[in-house]
C-alpha cells in the first residue's frame, strides 16, 4: 500500500475572540493558506475527497455538516463530516488514501468558541441523562474526582502537575498560534484558585477561535507537491465506556490502545527512544502527565518526576508540548487534534521558529475529546519515508 | 482572502441564536428496575454478569467487558466507600459558591463502578471514607438519582 503524507497546513488563529469573522471566514482562510502551502493546488479540480470535523451543538447548528462545502472549495464534490476530533478526520483521510482510490483529500476542523454563549451547559449536556446530568453543577467536576485519584494512585505532586502549566504556556510565548502564552511562576499556578480540588484555575485550558485545514496526498502525488512531505506513519483511536462509574480513573487507557494501535502500523517498539518529541492533550494540567503514561512514554506514575527533573522542556530530552500545548495555545474543541498535528508537522519541517527541536525525525501527536469522553486518538509522524 | 476586514469592533454585528432542545429520556428497562428498588425499597442494586462475575453499578442490561446479557439483580447496599472526590467551589456559570460542594464516586463492596453523588452533613472527607446512602422522605421521591439526597459518613 501507498505511504500517506500531509503535504499542506494552513491555521488561522488561535485567539480568545474573533469578532471580525465569521465561522465560514475562519475556515476560507485557513483552506486557501494550506492550498497554498500544499503548492497551490485548486480544491476545484485537485482534492478528491473534503472531510471536515465538528459536533452540532458546539456550533450552534442542527445538521452543521450541511454548512461547510463552500468556503472549502468542495462545493458539489465529495465530503463528508466526522462528528468528533479532528485527528479522527486525518485518520479517515489516511484511510481513504490508502483504499488507493483517493490520492488527495483536504482534513479540516475549526473552533469558534467565542460565538458560544453556554458552553459549560453545552459540555453538561454529554453528561448521562439519568445517571449524571441530575446532579448538577459545574460539569468539570468531573475532572477534580480524576485528578484526585490520579494524584492518589501515583503519589503525582500537584507541584508536578503545576510545573506543566508553566511549561506548556512559556512554551506559547514562542508561537504565534499560541492565545494564552504567559511567564507564569510555579507559585502563581499553586496558587490559583482550587475551582475543584484538587484542580486549580490555571491548570484548565480556556477555550480559543481558530481554525486548522491539512492536504494529504498518496505518495505519487505528495512527491510533485511539495519538497516536505510528512509522512503519516501510523493512526489510532480508542474509546472506552461513557459510564463514568466503571471507567478507568487513572490510566486513560483509551489513549494506551490508541497509541498500541498506532505504533504497531508505525513500527515503534520504544516511544521514548523512537519518537523525538510529542504533542499531547492538556486540556487539564494533570491530562498531560496521565496521557504520557498512557502512550508509553513513561511508566505509571512517572511523568510527573520526568516533567519536574525538565526532561519535557523544549530543551529537555524529550520535549512536550513545544507549541505550548492547549494550556498555552487554547483549547480548540474539534479542533484540538489538528492543533498537535500542526505543531508535529511544523517541527518536522523545520519550521518552528525559535521553538523549533534540533535534529527530530519523528514526532507524536495525541488528541482526547474532553470532558467527560474517554476518546483518544494518537498520529505519528515522520519526516523520513 | 478578503483585502478589508472590519477594524472597528463596534462595527462587528452579531445575531443571537437560541436552540430550544427538550428532551424525555426513557430509563430503559435497567433503569426502572434500579429507579424502583430505590424508591419504594431504599436498596441500590446492581447485575450480575454470569460470565465476568462481575457486578455492574449502575446497572445494564449487557456485560461491558464480554457482551453478555445480564439478568442476575443483586443488592450492594446502602455503605460504600469513597473512590475519589473532589470539591466544587464554582457553579456551572462560574459563579462563587457560597458552600462548596462535595462531590465523590462512591463504590460499593464487591461492585465494579459505582455512583457519583454529594457527599453531605460532613466538611472532612478523603479517599476511602466509608458513606451511607441518604434518602429523601418516601413522599419527595421521584425515581431519579436525587432520590438519594446525598450520601454521608458511615463510620
Amino acid at each position: 500500500m501507498c505511504e500517506v503524507a500531509i503535504v499542506g497546513v494552513g491555521c488561522v488563529g488561535f485567539r480568545p475572540i474573533t469578532l471580525e469573522l465569521s465561522y465560514k471566514e475562519l475556515m476560507f482562510e485557513a483552506a486557501v493558506k494550506a492550498y497554498e502551502d500544499a503548492g497551490g493546488i485548486d480544491p476545484r479540480k485537485d482534492v478528491d475527497v473534503f472531510v471536515t470535523c465538528a459536533e452540532d451543538y458546539l456550533e450552534g447548528f442542527s445538521i452543521f455538516d450541511e454548512f461547510v462545502p463552500d468556503q472549502l472549495g468542495a462545493a458539489l464534490r465529495h465530503l463528508f463530516t466526522v462528528s468528533g476530533d479532528g485527528m479522527l478526520g486525518l485518520a479517515t483521510a489516511y484511510m481513504l488514501i490508502k483504499t488507493g482510490h483517493f490520492d488527495t483529500v483536504v482534513v479540516e476542523a475549526h473552533s469558534k468558541a467565542s460565538d458560544i454563549l453556554t458552553y459549560m451547559d453545552i459540555v453538561n449536556f454529554g453528561l448521562d441523562p439519568i445517571f449524571n446530568r441530575p446532579l448538577g453543577g459545574h460539569p468539570y467536576y468531573i475532572a477534580g474526582l480524576e485528578m484526585n485519584r490520579y494524584l492518589h494512585d501515583t503519589c503525582t505532586t500537584e507541584e508536578q502537575c503545576a510545573q506543566v502549566v508553566v511549561k506548556n504556556k512559556k512554551n506559547a510565548i514562542a508561537n504565534p498560534y499560541a492565545a494564552y502564552g504567559a511567564d507564569v511562576t510555579l507559585d502563581q499556578v499553586l496558587c490559583s484558585k482550587t475551582l475543584f480540588h484538587p484542580l486549580k484555575k490555571l491548570e484548565i485550558s480556556t477555550p480559543a477561535d481558530g481554525c486548522i485545514v491539512m492536504v494529504l496526498a498518496s505518495e505519487k502525488v505528495a512527491e510533485k507537491l511539495t519538497d516536505k512531505p510528512v509522512w503519516v506513519k501510523g493512526v489510532g483511536w480508542c474509546t472506552e465506556t461513557p459510564s463514568l462509574e466503571t471507567r478507568d480513573w487513572t490510566r486513560a487507557i483509551y489513549t494506551r490502545l490508541a497509541a498500541e494501535m498506532a505504533y504497531k502500523t508505525a513500527g515503534i517498539a520504544n516511544p521514548w527512544r523512537d519518537i523525538d518529541f510529542a504533542e499531547i492533550h492538556d486540556m487539564f494540567a494533570y491530562k498531560e502527565l496521565q496521557h504520557m503514561e498512557a502512550l508509553k512514554l513513561c511508566d505509571y506514575g512517572e511523568a510527573g518526576k520526568l516533567t519536574e527533573e525538565g526532561l519535557t522542556a523544549l530543551e529537555g530530552e524529550f520535549p512536550v508540548n513545544a507549541s505550548g500545548g492547549l494550556l498555552g495555545m487554547g483549547f480548540g474543541l474539534e479542533a484540538s487534534g489538528l492543533q498537535k498535528v500542526l505543531e508535529v508537522v511544523l517541527q518536522l519541517r523545520g519550521e518552528a521558529g525559535s521553538r523549533q527541536i534540533e535534529d527530530v525525525e519523528a514526532g507524536l501527536a495525541h488528541t482526547w475529546r474532553g470532558i467527560p469522553t474517554a476518546t483518544g486518538a494518537v498520529a505519528v509522524l515522520s519526516n523520513v519515508k | 482572502m478578503s483585502l478589508e476586514k472590519i477594524t472597528n469592533p463596534f462595527d462587528a454585528r452579531h445575531w443571537i441564536g437560541h436552540m430550544e432542545a427538550e428532551y424525555r429520556y426513557t430509563l430503559g428497562i435497567a433503569g426502572e428496575r434500579f429507579f424502583k428498588e430505590i424508591k419504594e425499597n431504599e436498596r441500590i442494586m446492581g447485575v450480575k454478569c454470569p460470565k465476568c462475575e462481575v457486578v455492574f453499578v449502575p446497572p445494564r442490561l449487557y456485560c461491558e467487558k464480554c457482551f453478555a446479557k445480564l439478568e442476575e439483580w443483586v443488592d450492594v447496599g446502602k455503605r460504600g466507600e469513597v473512590y475519589t472526590y473532589t470539591i466544587a467551589t464554582i457553579d456551572i456559570d462560574g459563579k462563587r459558591l457560597e458552600k462548596p460542594q462535595i462531590y465523590a464516586l462512591i463504590k460499593f463492596d464487591g461492585a465494579c463502578g459505582g455512583l457519583i453523588h454529594r457527599i453531605g452533613e460532613t466538611e472532612k472527607v478523603y479517599i476511602g471514607m466509608k458513606v451511607e446512602a441518604v434518602f429523601k422522605p418516601p413522599s419527595e421521591r421521584k425515581a431519579s438519582i436525587n432520590d438519594i439526597a446525598y450520601f454521608k459518613p458511615a463510620e
